[in-house]
C-alpha cells in the first residue's frame, strides 16, 4: 500500500519508490530506498514528516502515493 | 604555499556552524557566479595560508540539484587539496552515502564526524578507528556547536592536503557490478586523471546526463549498461544507491552501537506537539504574532522611530544626555566651514535625508533579522514551511513565502530579503515578485489620507487596501506559474526537517548581520545615487525664465513638475491625469511616505500631518472617490520604492528578473487601477468610453490568464553551462 495510508508510529519496509525520474532519485539520495524502514511520525492535510534512515523528511501527500510500502 | 580545503556534507550538519569557527571573521560571503546558491570562502584562523570553502549542503553528488551540481563541478574542477566531509553522528546512515561518493573523487578526505556531544549523551557508540578502516578514509570527531576538536580537525585536514595522498579504494562494489566498473574505466580517455576515473565511470554507468559536458570525450557505455540491467533486473541508477546503502548497512552494524531500545527522540516529541494536525496552526499563529509584535510594532518602531527621527533627525537622549542627529551635526559642520547653499542641499536634503530614510530601517531589520536567524537555527523554520505549504502551493508559492510577506507588512526591504531562506529558485523568485504587494509600514499614511479626504473615515478602506495585495499576490500567484518562465521545476514538496536543537548567540548574531550589512552596502550605492537624482529633479527648475534652484513650495516649478506634467497624461485613463498626482506618484519612489508630504506642497501646505489632514477638502474638491481609491491601488501595487527595489535586484541577482518584477508590477499596478477606474465610474456615473471597453477587455485577459489550463513541466533544468562557468 502507498505510504499515505500507513498508520502513524509504525516501521514499515519500502518495496518501491515510484514518480518521476528526478524526484526519485532525490528520494533515494534522500534514504528512500528498497527495502529501507519509513515509519511515519505526523501527518497534518495530508503532508507527512516520516522518519527514515534516522532522519525526519517532511514530504507530500502526492509523493507519498508514489512510495510503495508493506 | 596556499591550501585548499573544501567543506562538504549534507544540509543541516552543522558545516556552517564549522566554517564559522574554522574562520571567525576572515569570510567572504558571494553568491556563485550565474546562480543564487550562496557561496562562501574563508582563511584558517592562525593559518592564513589555509583558504576553506564552504559548499552548498548536498545528500548526494547527482546532478537533481543545482546546489549539487555546482558543489561537484567545484570538486571535479578546481580539485580542493582536500575534504573535510561533515558528518552527523546521530544520523550517520544517510550522511554516509554523500561520504561513499566523495571519496570516489580522488581527493584526501578527512570525515569529521559532528554533534559528538549529542551521541556520548545518548549512549551510543561509534568504533571510530573501525569506521575509518571500512570507509578507507580518516576520521575524527567534533563537536562544531561547542568547538570541540575543530582545530585538531582542520590540521588533519591540512596535513592530508599536504601529503596529498588521496584515499584508497576501499569500497568494492558486488563483483558483477565491480567488472562493469572497471571496463567503463578502461574506456576513459587520457584527460582524465586516474584517482578520478572511479567517479566517473560510476556517473557514466548512472546515465547521467551531466557528466558528459565535463569530459573531452565520452565514451559509449550503453553496451554496459544495458548487460548489467539485464542481470541484476534494475536500472543502473538504483543499483549503484542500493549497492551504496548495503555497503553503509554493513558499516554500521560494525561501527555503531546503539545504547537502547528504539525511543521518540527529543525531536520527535517537540514534532508530535508542533506539527500536530490541530495544534499546528495554534502554534504557528502564536510564534508569528510574536514575531510580528516584536520587531514590526513594539521594539520594531521604537527603533525605527529612534533611527529616523533621532538619529537621522533632530537628535535623541541618553539618559538625559542630549545627542544631535546626524542632519543636525552635518548642518552644523556644513555652517561652519561655508558651504555654498546647493551644495547644503544636497548633501542635507539629497543624501542625508534620503539615504538617512533608508538606513532608519536598519535597527528594525536588525531586531527582525534576529528572530530570523534564531528560528532558522533552532529547526522551526522548516516546520513552517510543511505547515503553510499546503496552502501556499495551490497559488504557485512554498510554505516558506509566508515570512517574507508577514515581515513585508512592516517593511518591503526586510520582506523581499527574507526570501533568502527559500532554496527553491522558483519560489523564491515568485516571492520576490509579490511581496511588496502587501501593504507596507509606508503606505499606512497614503491610504490614511485617502480614506480621509475622500471616504470620510469609512472604515472598510484600510482593510480593502490589505485585501487588494494579498489577492494581487494570489493572483499573480495563480498567473505566474502558468508562464513559460515559472514552468519547469516542478519541485515536489520533499524536504529534510533538522533536528530542534538550540542555536549558539553567536551564529544568529553572525546571520543577522551577514544580512544587515548587506542591505547597508546597498544604501550606500544605488539608493545614494537614485536619491542624488530625484533630489536634483525636485530642487531645480525654471522660474521666472531663469533654470536655477528652488524653495520646497516651489516645487510647482521643478524639473520633476515638468516631469509630472509628461506623465500625467499617462495616468488619465486611471482619473488621476492631474501632473500633482503623478508627480506624488514618482515621488513615493523615494520613499512610500512621501507622497503625503509631496501631495502637501503641491497643494500649498508646507507641512502636513501624516494623514495629511490639512488637504482633506482640497483633496476631495480636486478628484472623484473613485479615482482617488485608483490612486491609491495604483501606489499600493506598483513598484516600490528604492530601497526595495535594491532589495528585490540583489536577491533575484540577475537584470532581467530585476526589471521583469518591476515591470511586471507597474503593469498590474496600471492595469488594476484602469480596471477600478472605468469600471467604478460606470457604476457610480454610468460613464461609458473607450477606457470602458479597455477596462473590461483587461479583466477578460485577466481571468483567462488565471484560469487557462497549463501544464506542469517534468524536467527540471538545471543551467549546467552556467553554472560550470560560475566555477571557473
Amino acid at each position: 500500500m502507498p505510504l499515505s495510508m500507513v498508520r502513524e508510529g509504525e516501521p514499515n519496509v519500502i518495496h518501491k519508490v515510484g514518480g518521476k525520474e528526478e524526484t526519485k532519485r532525490f528520494l533515494e539520495n534522500l534514504g528512500f530506498v528498497t527495502g529501507g524502514v519509513v515509519t511515519v511520525v505526523s501527518q497534518i492535510g495530508g503532508n507527512l514528516i516520516v522518519n527514515v534512515k534516522e532522519a525526519r523528511v517532511a514530504i507530500g501527500r502526492d509523493m507519498a502515493n508514489k512510495i510503495m510500502v508493506g | 604555499m596556499s591550501v585548499k580545503i573544501a567543506l562538504a556534507g549534507n544540509p543541516n550538519c552543522g558545516k556552517t556552524t564549522l566554517f564559522n569557527a574554522l574562520t571567525g571573521s576572515n569570510q567572504f560571503v558571494g553568491n556563485w557566479p550565474g546562480v543564487t546558491v550562496e557561496k562562501k570562502e574563508g582563511r584558517l584562523k592562525g593559518n592564513k595560508d589555509v583558504v576553506i570553502m564552504d559548499l552548498p549542503g548536498i545528500y548526494s553528488l547527482s546532478p537533481y540539484t543545482l546546489e549539487e551540481v555546482v558543489a561537484r563541478n567545484y570538486l571535479i574542477n578546481e580539485r580542493p587539496d582536500a575534504i573535510i566531509n561533515i558528518v552527523d553522528g546521530t544520523n550517520i546512515e544517510r550522511n554516509l552515502y554523500l561520504s561513499t561518493q566523495l571519496i570516489e573523487l580522488g581527493i584526501p578526505v578527512l570525515m569529521a564526524v559532528n554533534m559528538m556531544d549529542i551521541v556520548e549523551k545518548s549512549g551510543d557508540k561509534i568504533n571510530i578507528s573501525k569506521l575509518s578502516e571500512r570507509l578507507g578514509c580518516e576520521v575524527t570527531t567534533i563537536s562544531a556547536l561547542k568547538g570541540t576538536g575543530i582545530m585538531k580537525a582542520a590540521e588533519r585536514a591540512v596535513a592530508l592536503a599536504n601529503a596529498k595522498k588521496a584515499a584508497p579504494k576501499v569500497h568494492k562494489f558486488a563483483v558483477k557490478v565491480e567488472n562493469v566498473l572497471t571496463a567503463v574505466e578502461d574506456k576513459l580517455g587520457s584527460d582524465i586523471p586516474e584517482e578520478q576515473k572511479r567517479f566517473f565511470a560510476v556517473k557514466l554507468l548512472e546515465k547521467d546526463d551531466k557528466i558528459g559536458e565535463q569530459m573531452k570525450k565520452v565514451p559509449d557505455v550503453s553496451a554496459e549498461i544495458e548487460m548489467l540491467e539485464k542481470e541484476m533486473d534494475d536500472d543502473t541508477e538504483s543499483i549503484i544507491t542500493n549497492e551504496r546503502y548495503v555497503y553503509i548497512s554493513s558499516i554500521i552494524g560494525e561501527c555503531y552501537t546503539k545504547a537502547g531500545k528504539e525511543t521518540l527522540t527529543v525531536s520527535d516529541k517537540i514534532d508530535k506537539i508542533v506539527t500536530n494536525r490541530w495544534l499546528a496552526l495554534p502554534i504557528f499563529a502564536v510564534v508569528m504574532i510574536i514575531v510580528y509584535a516584536v520587531s514590526v510594532t513594539t521594539v520594531g518602531t521604537w527603533a525605527t522611530d529612534w533611527a529616523n527621527d533621532g538619529v537621522f533627525g533632530d537628535g535623541w537622549s541618553l539618559f538625559g544626555l542630549e545627542i544631535p542627529g546626524i542632519p543636525v551635526l552635518v548642518e552644523g559642520a556644513l555652517e561652519a566651514i561655508g558651504c555654498a547653499d546647493w551644495l547644503m542641499g544636497l548633501i542635507l536634503d539629497g543624501i542625508v535625508a534620503g539615504v538617512g530614510a533608508v538606513l532608519g530601517f536598519v535597527p528594525q531589520m536588525l531586531v527582525l533579522f534576529i528572530f530570523l536567524a534564531f528560528l532558522e537555527a533552532c529547526g522551526y523554520m522548516a516546520r513552517v514551511a510543511f505547515i503553510m505549504d499546503r496552502i501556499f502551493r495551490k497559488f504557485g508559492l512554498s510554505g516558506k513565502s509566508f515570512i517574507p510577506m508577514l515581515i513585508g507588512s512592516g517593511c518591503g526591504v526586510p520582506g523581499v530579503m527574507a526570501s533568502r531562506t527559500i532554496e527553491n529558485d522558483r519560489d523564491r523568485k515568485m516571492t520576490i515578485m509579490t511581496t511588496t504587494f502587501v501593504p507596507c509600514g509606508a503606505k499606512l499614511p497614503i491610504i490614511a489620507l485617502i480614506a480621509g479626504a475622500l471616504f470620510g473615515g469609512a472604515w472598510w478602506v484600510a482593510p480593502s487596501a490589505y485585501f487588494v495585495g494579498i489577492a494581487a499576490i494570489i493572483c499573480s500567484g495563480i498567473i505566474l506559474k502558468k508562464t513559460k518562465m515559472f514552468a519547469g521545476d516542478p519541485a515536489p514538496f520533499v524536504m529534510e526537517l533538522p533536528a530542534y536543537h538550540m542555536p549558539t548567540a553567536g551564529n544568529v548574531l553572525r546571520s543577522m548581520w551577514e544580512r544587515g550589512w548587506s542591505f547597508m552596502k546597498k544604501a550606500g550605492t544605488i539608493i545614494l545615487l537614485s536619491t542624488i537624482v530625484l533630489w536634483f529633479l525636485m530642487s531645480f527648475g525654471w522660474m521666472d525664465g531663469s533654470f536655477g534652484m528652488l524653495e520646497a513650495e516651489e516645487l510647482d516649478y521643478s524639473i520633476l513638475a515638468a516631469l509630472g506634467g509628461v506623465f500625467a497624461p499617462l495616468f488619465a485613463p486611471l482619473g488621476w491625469g492631474d501632473w500633482k498626482m503623478a508627480v506624488a506618484a514618482i515621488t513615493g519612489l523615494i520613499a512610500k511616505e512621501n507622497v503625503v508630504g509631496t501631495i502637501g506642497i503641491l497643494f500649498g501646505v508646507a507641512e502636513v500631518a501624516e494623514d495629511g489632514a490639512e488637504i482633506w477638502e482640497q483633496l476631495a474638491a480636486s478628484m472623484s472617490a473613485v479615482a482617488a481609491y485608483s490612486f491609491l491601488v495604483f501606489n499600493l501595487l506598483c513598484a516600490p520604492c528604492f530601497a526595495a527595489m535594491g532589495a528585490i535586484k540583489r536577491e533575484m541577482n540577475n537584470i532581467k528578473w530585476f526589471w521583469f518584477a518591476i515591470g511586471y508590477q507597474t503593469v498590474l499596478a496600471y492595469a488594476v487601477s484602469l480596471c477600478v477606474y472605468q469600471i467604478g465610474m460606470l457604476c457610480s456615473a454610468g460613464a461609458f468610453g473607450i477606457g470602458t471597453v479597455v477596462a473590461f477587455l483587461l479583466v477578460i485577459g485577466f481571468i483567462y490568464l488565471l484560469f487557462r489550463p497549463y501544464k506542469e513541466s517534468t524536467t527540471l533544468k538545471v543551467d549546467m553551462k552556467k553554472a560550470a562557468m560560475g566555477i571557473k
